[in-house]
């Protein structure tokens, strides 16, 4: 690797972990530039080096930009207050056979709110999401949506034969916007996924699964909606493009969607605004 | 000597060494790395260097800022805050007392 190729991958690595890489950067230019050694021998791999950086700066582990806690009971409030309710799910309640999935289940999500839906294998985290996304029937309760819906399953949702540019203008036709626009969005978000050339993509049917996956998240996000379930959309996905999704998440917590999760991974539950376990 | 041991020992005090090389006057990366090299540390890779600088600088014992170079492109250049030389002096002292110690059982250790 030319350390022109090592500062470009270190500045993508930096972005991911939220740390604005132009400092950082041009400080290791620098010292590569008067030392004259290999720029992993100085700092090691890109993504080890940003890493450390990021920890340096931000403390241990992913910090998302711009993240403002929560307030818990009797702290000082979070500069930006809680927006209006945008998911409201009330006494859902769903059975199959003889079994009981979920049992008067409640979710409120507001504008500007993240919150994770976690449990064991099994418990109805996926039949929560379909149902709020109205691609299930509950047996009782209610959901409402107040605005637009994105939706990502788990696995499915993409069209073996068609590529993911046919994929874009396919839920853009949804949406109401035009190919051409449609495309651009499509592409953009993709290029945040660190997704390069996806216009020159095979059909989905030949994609590997992280990158199907890659697909259904960005679809999910087209026609700005307001609110966005994701079931666990990082299925597949190496170290750098799981990191660039929690990016995402953040980014549309900055543009106050309302945005739930499943996931099973704990170590991210510290970094939502609400938790809901099931099967408890 | 053994390598780990004497990677271990640095990560325990390559800050305060930090903060010492810069108590001299102030520095930049390359230069700082090379002082400590010089001093007898031995290469100190880029990738420990820089986030230890960072750190030292986020809680306020160093500061830093870019200026122009003669002719070159600009150069991120650090000093002791006064709170910075205030932590050397005492850690100083602390670090002598320790390695006493430590040279005490070391030394009965030897026949």
């Amino acid at each position: 690797m030319t350390a022109e190729e090592w500062l470009g991958r270190l500045t993508t690595e930096l972005h991911r972990r939220g740390v604005a890489p132009d400092a950082v950067v041009a400080e290791a230019a620098h010292h590569l530039r008067e030392s004259g050694q290999a720029p992993e021998r100085v700092f090691g791999p890109p993504a080890a080096y940003a890493a450390a950086v990021a920890e340096s700066l931000l403390g241990p582990g992913v910090e998302p930009p711009g993240w403002v806690r929560p307030a818990a009971a009797g702290e000082e409030p979070g500069v930006e207050p809680p927006g209006a309710v945008r998911l409201e799910a009330r006494g859902i309640t769903k059975r199959y056979a003889h079994r009981t999935v979920l049992d008067g289940v409640d979710l409120t999500v507001r504008a500007g709110e993240v919150v994770a839906v976690v449990g064991a294998n099994g418990c109805g985290k996926s039949t929560l999401l379909r149902i709020c996304a109205g691609l299930t029937s509950p047996d009782a309760g209610e959901v409402h949506v107040r605005g637009r819906l994105g939706y990502c399953p788990q696995e499915g949702g993409t069209v073996e034969r068609l590529t993911p540019d046919e994929h874009f203008v396919l839920i853009g036709a949804g949406r109401g916007t035009d190919r051409a626009t449609a495309r651009r969005q499509g592409r953009t978000a993709a290029a945040v996924l660190d997704w390069p050339g996806v216009d020159r993509s095979p059909v989905a049917g030949k994609l590997s699964g992280g990158t199907r996956q890659k697909l259904n998240l960005i679809m999910s996000g087209l026609g700005d909606p307001d609110v966005l379930l994701l079931d666990e959309p990082y299925q597949g996905f190496d170290k750098g493009s799981y990191l660039d999704f929690w990016q995402q998440v953040w980014r549309w917590r900055t543009e106050r969607k309302a945005v739930v999760v499943v996931t099973h991974l704990l170590s991210e539950l510290n970094r939502v605004d609400n938790v809901l376990e099931l099967g408890r | 000597m053994d390598r780990d041991r004497r990677a271990q020992w640095l990560r325990g005090v390559l800050d305060l060494c930090v903060l010492g090389a810069l108590s001299g006057g102030e520095s930049y990366g390359y230069q700082i790395a090379q002082r400590l090299e010089a001093g007898g540390l031995g290469p100190i890779a880029g990738g420990t260097l820089y986030p230890t600088l960072l750190r030292l600088e986020k809680i306020g014992l160093i500061r830093a800022d870019w200026r122009g170079g003669e002719g070159g492109p600009a150069r991120k250049y650090y000093r002791l805050s006064d709170t910075g030389a205030e932590t050397l002096a005492s850690a100083s002292a602390e670090w002598a007392g320790f390695a006493g110690v430590v040279k005490t059982f070391l030394e009965v250790a030897t026949p």
